[in-house]
């Protein structure tokens, strides 16, 4: 596939990185891994005037305790993170998650920075720019009309990270740098909700870390994909329980993943949250499954993952 | 767009080419270093077929720009063999029959190669779960998977 002309600059700090941005009037994409960048690229669907490469950043490899908190640095590789002792220790739906993430092979070049980053997904947005121009513009070309759910109001694409759910039932923050100075934000406040842009990221932004309370938890991760060695999930559901209180993420269907609290480990708290998010989550028809089994599975999917989580506690 | 020179090694030797910003890594190797092992079939990070190592690590050589690897050393599936003898896997994939039309074989190797740096001695379950990230569409990947634990078992491999 043939790639578009863009420059190519090297940052080796986020302060440099962030000149560089500016340098080039905002038309720049910071590159990590490459892994979600690169193919947007070759499809069109990202059509930058630079790519920044951020991964000369060594302030952003460290992975280190830091208060109470683990804080992983974004340009850490999903393998790394997933070979980290703390995390196998403490973490064990983001372990699950990350070795759930796509395959060895890409996990050892994409970043969890990137892979939080990674934009939404849709079976009619993921197209050649050839096909995208034949079908009509949707919302997250900058369109008003839907083309997975005719009649539809707002972009129905999918998140799909992983990790993102583990990192959500595990109360993480990410660190931001960008012109306007730093700032952290608990993970929630990352999504916005919107088809076109998905992140509250403003320009110029870059996610320099995330910060993981450091408490020894129960967890798993549950996923349904299709290709069992590298697929985006088109389901999954992550659950974390520290001191008989605990969280359920629910993600790949829709802009942002689904978050609940758990207040006790009752069969019938962890029922009710079960069915809560199958009453919630919305899919339509723009995965490779078909929604109705989209949406069953995330109940079943949610139940198993609070299961094994429970019996993991025992 | 002016082309920028990049320098990194290459199977051992030391190689400056001069390059456009936005070239990949593959399109060097394929089309101005003439190592066409490495294949593209996606193009987009999905099927394998263009795995090379970056410093020690498999990587899909079409998700990296070329100006990436400044200063980084590249093994390619031609810089396995020591003159005319063939590296164990090399030898065990022509062994075990695990070559049919050939279009995955370097990607594959490259990637077992990873696995083999990392872990001498795999369980059928690390092979199984490393070449089913590349796709091949003749083997079955039953043969594939026996040349990896053979070459794992075999004397000399590196």
């Amino acid at each position: 596939m043939i790639m578009p002309k863009f420059e190519y600059r090297k940052a080796d700090s986020v302060t440099a990185a962030i000149a560089l941005f500016e340098g080039f009037k905002g038309q720049a994409s910071y590159l990590a891994g490459g892994t979600d960048l690169v193919p947007r690229v070759k499809s069109r669907l990202a059509m930058p005037a630079a790519v920044i490469d951020l991964k000369g950043i060594e302030a952003l490899k460290t992975i280190s305790r830091q208060g109470g908190a683990l804080v992983i640095g974004a340009n850490t590789t999903l393998f790394e993170l997933k070979n980290d002792e703390t995390v196998k220790e403490y973490f064990p739906a983001l372990l699950a998650s990350l070795d759930a993430t796509s395959c060895e092979t890409l996990q050892m070049r994409g970043t969890i920075g990137g892979n939080l980053l990674q934009n939404t997904r849709c079976l009619f947005y993921n197209q050649s720019l050839a096909w995208r121009t034949a079908r009509g513009l949707c919302f997250k070309m900058g369109g008003d009309v839907c083309n997975a759910a005719p009649g539809a109001k707002r972009c129905f694409s999918n998140y799909c990270s992983d990790n993102a759910l583990s990192l959500l039932t595990l109360s993480a923050s990410v660190a931001i740098a960008g012109p306007q100075g730093e700032r952290k934000i608990k993970l929630e406040k990352l999504f916005s909700g919107k088809g076109k842009n998905p992140f509250t990221l403003l320009p110029g932004e870059i996610l320099t870390g995330v910060h993981i309370p450091l408490k020894t938890s129960q967890g798993a991760y549950e996923k349904l994909r299709v290709r069992g060695s590298i697929d985006y999930p088109l389901v999954g559901a992550a659950c974390s329980v520290l001191g008989g209180k605990g969280k359920i993420a629910v993600g790949g269907i829709g802009l942002e993943p689904l978050v609940y609290d758990l207040k006790d480990l009752a069969e019938a708290t962890l029922k009710e949250t079960a069915d809560k998010a199958y009453q919630d989550a919305k899919p339509v028809a723009n995965a490779v499954l078909t929604p109705a089994y989209r949406k069953k599975m995330v109940r079943v999917l949610a139940q198993r993952a609070i299961s094994k989580t429970v019996q993991e506690g025992k | 767009m002016k082309t920028r020179k990049v320098t990194f090694e290459i199977n051992g030797e030391t190689c400056t080419s001069q390059v456009r910003p936005y070239e990949t890594l593959l399109e060097t190797l394929r089309e101005r270093l003439d190592l066409t092992g490495a294949k593209e079939a996606c193009g987009m990070g999905s099927c394998g077929a263009c795995t090379v190592m970056i410093d020690g690590v498999p990587t899909r050589s079409c998700l990296v720009l070329t100006p990436e690897v400044e200063g980084s050393s590249i093994t390619t599936v031609e810089g396995l063999a020591k003159g005319e003898e063939l590296h164990p896997l090399q030898e065990a994939f022509m062994e075990k029959g695990a070559v049919q039309c050939g279009f995955c074989t370097s990607g594959m190797i490259m990637n077992a190669k990873g696995l083999l740096d990392r872990n001498p001695a795999p369980t059928r379950q690390d092979v199984i779960r490393t070449v089913s990230s590349n796709i091949c569409r003749c083997t079955g990947y039953k043969k594939i998977v026996e040349a990896v634990q053979a070459a794992a078992k075999a004397p000399g491999k590196s």
